[in-house]
């Protein structure tokens, strides 16, 4: 359904893309997972025809962006960052507005305004003015907005951003029922938890790069560590720290903590309380977590995946 | 393209605020104005007399004669005194200009020569006083009876004023023409003197059409920017990238923007003039054509000057801060505060760089020039505006595809 492959971008001098590729196959959840700056809102800028690449290529429901972008974009929907909303305007308005872009016959597409709005949860406030609503409303509208053509690919970057679990909860609700509809799903975050509950597959971006992509269990089977031991301290300094790491293969310091990347808790555990003890570092808490995202990422990059 | 339009409609209704700014506060000024330049509070189909300053040297039997003619029309309250003192009154600006017959009229009367009548007036306001000589100068030669022709009285009018604008030239042209074809027509019928309403003051008086056509398209230049900035806005909003998400051709987003100023434009035009019909009795509906078409000439001219400010900007503010400057600029030379016609000559010539200009002397012309629709002058004026509105298209579009369109 989607294929993007070796997109670059630069903006002046530096690299916001170096080279981005992956497939989503039709019905596919796909997630973009990663920190903030890492290239997801270029990556979905490009894909959505607003940003061109400098290099590489996208083809959605079997048409070239490039060639063809009118035809691209009457399959996809996107649901910007940011919200876009005419405030001054009524949802309802907004929505007739937003969906009348498309070509959709007048009465399908008032028919389907009032299923969206009772989908979100905003019938009862339609002729309200969007300016009147919560965040959580508004970012429920701007969703909805790019519902009503009923796309066949629907990009979506960070929609849950600053919102109120209410909110967060029925965009959820609505986002598994698109899923099981069959409605191909483009998915941006830097929550772990949401890309681990939904997404078929998962891109992890770094850096403009795609640093590892698959299932959520492919992820987990590309590293070859099962859990993290995370053992904090009460008097971590560099040197120590660089005591421990020069004798350990896998080891991530974060703030006054280490984290231990192990295949056998059982037999790592006492060794490291040992060497730990034998360097000279006071334990004040010892922490057992199965991997994840996180950890995947913490052990791929370095870095934690939220700020 | 109408969708994107009608969407700005929707949202120029919603908003109270603009709405009033487009309505309220442009009457407001035309209220303002039309008293300032006294084309208000005047009963409709008087004329007010003017007081007019006459030096006779000649005191005989025949100048006094023509002087009580003149005092006997009823644009004229003359009141005499000497040569000295009405140069004097002249020189201190308490008077536009005077009548001097010179000693020696009534044998040049009587011989059949040029009567030695010396109209002197003040430099300053040269135009001002064009009109009151022209006037004069047709009645004059009903009174005396000179047999010259028309045309030679013009052409002393144009070596008099060499360097008047061809508008007010124009009108005043107009009127000597008149006056001399009535004064000899009804000489025949034995009644000596025609009594012809000297400025267009009995419907629509010059100080009124200035003030509300003035007013109106100063006052539309700062809301066309306000509608121009809205493209902007959508930026900042985040709402034109949603657009460019959609099917819809990116031109058409600007091209919306144009057919929304231009409706609203028209609009606010046609506002301020029923508010001037209502309020000031300007007579609207015998020249209903070529209003309309001067409203849709000068809304796009104005709305293509909004939309060209936006594209070259980067935001609401930048749009207001320096279109504020330019308006300014544009209206007080194009016309729009002070009338051209009483401007320095080198005024009147940087004036035709504004679209004010070319909106009021378009509304000079269906008003107080009282040309028909199909007029050359007139239609030159609806082309010209036309042009500059066509020019400030083509080159917005350009920025908008190089500046508004680039989201990164
Ligand atoms: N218009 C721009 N000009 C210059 N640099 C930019 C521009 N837009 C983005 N960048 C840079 O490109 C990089 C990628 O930005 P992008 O917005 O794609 O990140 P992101 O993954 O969406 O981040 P976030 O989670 O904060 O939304 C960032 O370092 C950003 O600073
Ligand atoms: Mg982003």
């Amino acid at each position: 359904m989607i294929s993007v492959s070796n997109l670059k971008k630069n903006y002046e001098s530096f690299q916001a893309l170096k080279g981005i590729s992956f497939d989503i196959k039709e019905g596919e959840f796909f997630g973009l997972l990663g920190p903030n700056g890492a290239g997801k809102t270029t990556t979905i800028s490009i894909m959505s025809t607003i940003l061109e690449p400098d290099e590489g290529s996208v083809s959605i429901a079997g048409f070239d962006l490039k060639n063809n972008p009118t035809e691209c974009k009457k399959n996809i929907g996107v649901v910007p960052q940011e919200i876009a909303l005419y405030n001054d305007l009524s949802a309802y308005d907004n929505l007739l507005f937003w969906g009348s872009l498309y070509d959709v016959p007048k009465d399908v597409l008032k028919v389907r305004i009032d299923e969206t709005l009772q989908l979100f949860g905003l019938f009862d406030r339609k002729d309200d003015k969007v300016k009147t609503y919560s965040g959580g409303m508004k970012r429920r509208i701007n969703i909805a907005s790019a519902l009503l053509h009923k796309p066949k690919v629907l990009f979506m970057d960070e929609p849950t951003v600053g919102i109120d679990p209410q909110s967060r909860n029925l965009i959820f609700e609505v986002l598994e029922k698109l899923h099981k509809e069959g409605m191909t799903i483009v998915y941006t975050t830097h929550y772990m938890e949401e890309a681990e509950r939904f997404c078929d597959k998962i891109g992890i971006i770094d850096n403009g790069q795609i640093i590892a992509q698959g299932t959520l269990e492919e992820l987990k089977s590309l590293s070859k560590m099962k859990e993290t031991i995370v053992v904090s301290f009460e008097n971590l300094s560099d040197s120590l720290y660089a005591n421990i790491s020069s004798e350990w293969e896998g080891v991530k310091r974060i703030e006054n903590a280490i984290h231990f990347f192990t295949s056998e808790v059982n037999r790592d555990l006492s060794v490291i309380i040992l060497k730990c003890n034998q360097a000279g570092l006071s334990i004040s808490n010892i922490d057992i977590q199965k991997v994840n995202l996180e950890t995947i990422f913490l052990s791929l990059t370095g870095k934690q995946l939220r700020d | 393209m109408i969708k994107l339009a009608l969407k700005d409609i929707q949202l120029f209704f919603a908003d109270k605020r603009a709405l009033m700014l487009t309505v309220a506060v442009p009457m407001a000024l035309i209220t303002l104005f039309a008293f300032a330049f006294g084309g208000a509070g005047q009963t409709k189909g008087e004329s007010r007399p003017k007081t007019l300053v006459i030096a006779d040297e000649d005191k005989t039997e025949v100048s006094k004669n023509a002087i009580a003619e003149l005092d006997s029309l009823k644009e004229f309250k003359v009141s005499q005194t000497s040569l000295d003192s009405a140069e004097n009154l002249v020189k201190k600006g308490d008077v536009a200009a005077i009548l001097v017959f010179h000693k020696g009229f009534r044998d040049s009367i009587n011989a059949g020569n040029k009567p030695p009548i010396e109209f002197k007036y003040d430099a300053a306001k040269e135009a001002e006083t064009g009109i009151l000589q022209g006037a004069l100068l047709g009645n004059l030669m009903g009174i005396i009876g000179v047999k010259s022709s028309a045309k030679s009285a013009l052409e002393k009018f144009d070596s008099e004023n060499p360097t008047m604008d061809s508008a007010t030239r124009e009108r005043i042209h107009t009127q000597i023409s008149n006056n001399f074809s009535s004064s000899e027509s009804k000489k025949q019928s034995d009644s000596f003197i025609k009594s012809t309403p000297l400025i267009a003051e009995e419907e629509n008086s010059p100080g009124l059409i200035h003030a509300v056509a003035g007013t109106a398209i100063m006052m539309l230049l700062f809301s066309v920017v306000g509608m121009g900035a809205s493209l902007l806005d959508e930026k900042q909003e985040g709402t034109l990238k949603k657009l460019l998400y959609s099917p819809i051709r990116p031109n058409s987003i600007l091209f919306g923007k144009m057919i929304y100023a231009n409706f609203v434009s028209a609009f606010q035009l046609v506002i301020m003039f029923i508010y001037a019909k209502l309020v000031f009795g300007l007579d609207i509906f015998s020249h209903l054509a070529a209003i309309l078409l001067m409203i849709l000439a000068i809304g796009y001219a104005c709305s293509s000057f909004g939309v060209f400010l936006a594209s070259f900007s980067k935001s609401r503010q930048q749009v207001q801060g320096m279109s504020t400057l330019i308006i300014l600029v544009m209206s007080c030379i194009g016309g729009s505060m002070i009338p051209t016609f009483i401007m320095p000559v080198f005024m009147q010539k940087i004036s035709v760089f504004s679209v004010n200009y070319w909106g009021i002397q378009g509304f000079y012309d269906i008003f107080w020039r009282m040309l028909p629709i199909n007029d050359p002058t007139f239609l030159s004026r609806i082309l010209v505006l036309f042009l500059l509105g066509t020019v400030l298209n083509f080159i917005a579009l350009q920025m908008f595809k190089k500046n508004i369109l680039k989201i990164a």
